[in-house]
């Protein structure tokens, strides 16, 4: 393994543990939320992530249909694998929280709606890409998919300004709504996840290069 | 510029025309519309009525299921009739080809509309007539925006193997966030203000119609290029 790689991960592996320091010992209890803000920071970061995932999608589909490198493809579909996963953890940490703190694990939220349909969404584009045989066209085809699937992403950003909503706000135009703790351990919760997710697309983008490769090479044989 | 547009017109005018004729496409979506509006009413009807805001909700649902019948074929009759080359090899620029699909999937969806509209809000028991500019705006404006999307879904629908099961696949989820927002703003007409401004709503509606618009039109010669 390359030397800034391992350098990377150590870094990485410091900083997760840095997170899970502060979300669970540094950060106080909320005063409204009490012990259960400690969900808020497995939730929010994740949720801020998967979004950047998704335009990482977009701008390596927008990239692919600049210059017609896979390579662009291959990091775009990686990045909106990544984007799924972390969706995946926004959705069911954040139904762990609708039920300690409302008492029901879904109550149609317009965030919680929006969030569901934007997995439902890249999922297709997934389910999409893989009915494509053809390289070439799946890449075309599926860099256009990402990039006009887009507006979903920013719909379910602003869904909370534009529907009634339990979702407290805490990020608005004049900075963080919480306590100084709670923003620090946030914004360490948010280079964590960052980082874990940029390893993740990584690790991804060099498994799907290995295996584009190895069916290269099946093809030239045949 | 002008060329552009006046091509779109005529793609657009070419496919209406070879609709007129065939008739059953229009027919076949009007029939369906119906054949849903009695399926929901089995879910939704309680004691004789349905709630005005989820009547004209449903307005909008089936609506956006309609678009199935109405948007799937419109590349897929082209690649059939063996066309779709020419269209693609034709002195025009691509986005024309896009927006002359766009402007004939609106006008067979508005033709449906205006059938369908009172039929539907006379059976779900819901008026539009409190705002008839808004209302007729939105219908509008939300009928291009799912014919913006559906046109393109149905050119991404080609390199695939299994063209009929992948159009929901592309169709559904780039429709709805239209889908919400129309939902929205129609169930403010009918049940009044609410403390969401309508007009926001709106403007949301028309940034994601321009966005489509420009977004499919600016990728769409990689689609007819393949």
């Amino acid at each position: 393994m390359p030397k800034n790689r391992l350098i990377f991960l150590g870094v990485t592996a410091a900083v997760s543990l840095l997170y899970v320091y502060m979300t669970w010992i540094f950060a106080p209890p909320d005063v409204n939320l009490g012990e259960l803000v400690r969900i808020f920071f497995q939730h929010v970061a994740p949720a801020l992530v998967a979004y950047g995932a998704f335009g990482g999608t977009l701008v390596c589909g927008i990239m692919y249909l600049w210059k017609g490198d896979l390579k662009y493809d291959i990091l775009g579909a990686a990045s909106l694998k990544i984007g799924l996963l972390f969706t995946t953890i926004t959705l069911l940490s954040g139904m762990m929280w609708a039920d300690a703190t409302w008492g029901v694990y879904w109550n149609w939220d317009p965030r919680e709606t929006t969030t569901l349909i934007l997995w439902v969404a890249y999922a297709c584009v997934l389910a999409y890409r893989a009915s494509i045989s053809d390289r070439e066209a799946r890449a075309q085809f599926g860099s256009i998919f990402g990039i006009i699937g887009f507006p979903m992403v920013i719909l379910s950003y602003i869904s909370i300004q534009i529907w009634d909503t339990l979702h407290p706000q805490v990020i608005t135009g004049s900075g963080l709504e919480m306590a100084a703790e709670h923003g620090m351990t946030l914004m360490v919760s948010m280079i964590a996840v960052i980082m874990i997710a940029l390893i993740l697309i990584d690790f991804t983008y060099y498994i799907d290069s290995a295996q584009e490769k190895i069916h290269r090479i099946r093809m030239a044989r045949s | 510029m002008n060329h552009g547009f006046q091509a779109a017109f005529a793609i657009a005018k070419k496919d209406i025309v070879t609709q007129m004729r065939k008739k059953f496409e229009a027919f076949s979506m009007f029939l369906f519309a119906l054949i849903a509006v009695l399926a929901f009413s089995f879910a939704i009807v309680t004691q004789g009525s349905i709630p005005e805001e989820i009547g004209s909700a449903m307005l909008w649902v089936i609506i956006f299921f309609m678009g199935m019948f109405g948007f799937a074929p419109i590349f897929l009759s082209e690649s059939e009739t063996g066309t779709l080359p020419g269209l693609a090899t034709a002195p025009i620029p691509a986005w024309s080809v896009y927006l002359g699909k766009v402007i004939y999937g609106f006008t067979l969806m508005g033709i449906v509309e205006i059938f369908l509209v009172p039929i539907v809000s006379v059976l779900f028991g819901f008026s539009i007539l409190n705002d008839i500019p808004l209302a007729l705006a939105t219908l509008i404006i939300g009928t291009l925006d799912l014919a913006a999307v559906g046109s393109m879904a149905s050119a991404l629908t080609m390199p695939s193997e299994s063209k009929a099961t992948v159009f929901p696949l592309v169709y559904f989820p780039t429709a709805t966030s239209g889908l919400m927002l129309l939902i929205e703003i129609t169930k403010i007409i009918v049940i009044g203000p609410g403390l969401i401004s309508v007009l926001l709503i709106f403007e949301i509606l028309i940034a994601h119609l321009v966005a489509m618009l420009t977004l499919s039109a600016s990728v769409f010669h990689f689609a007819l290029s393949s």
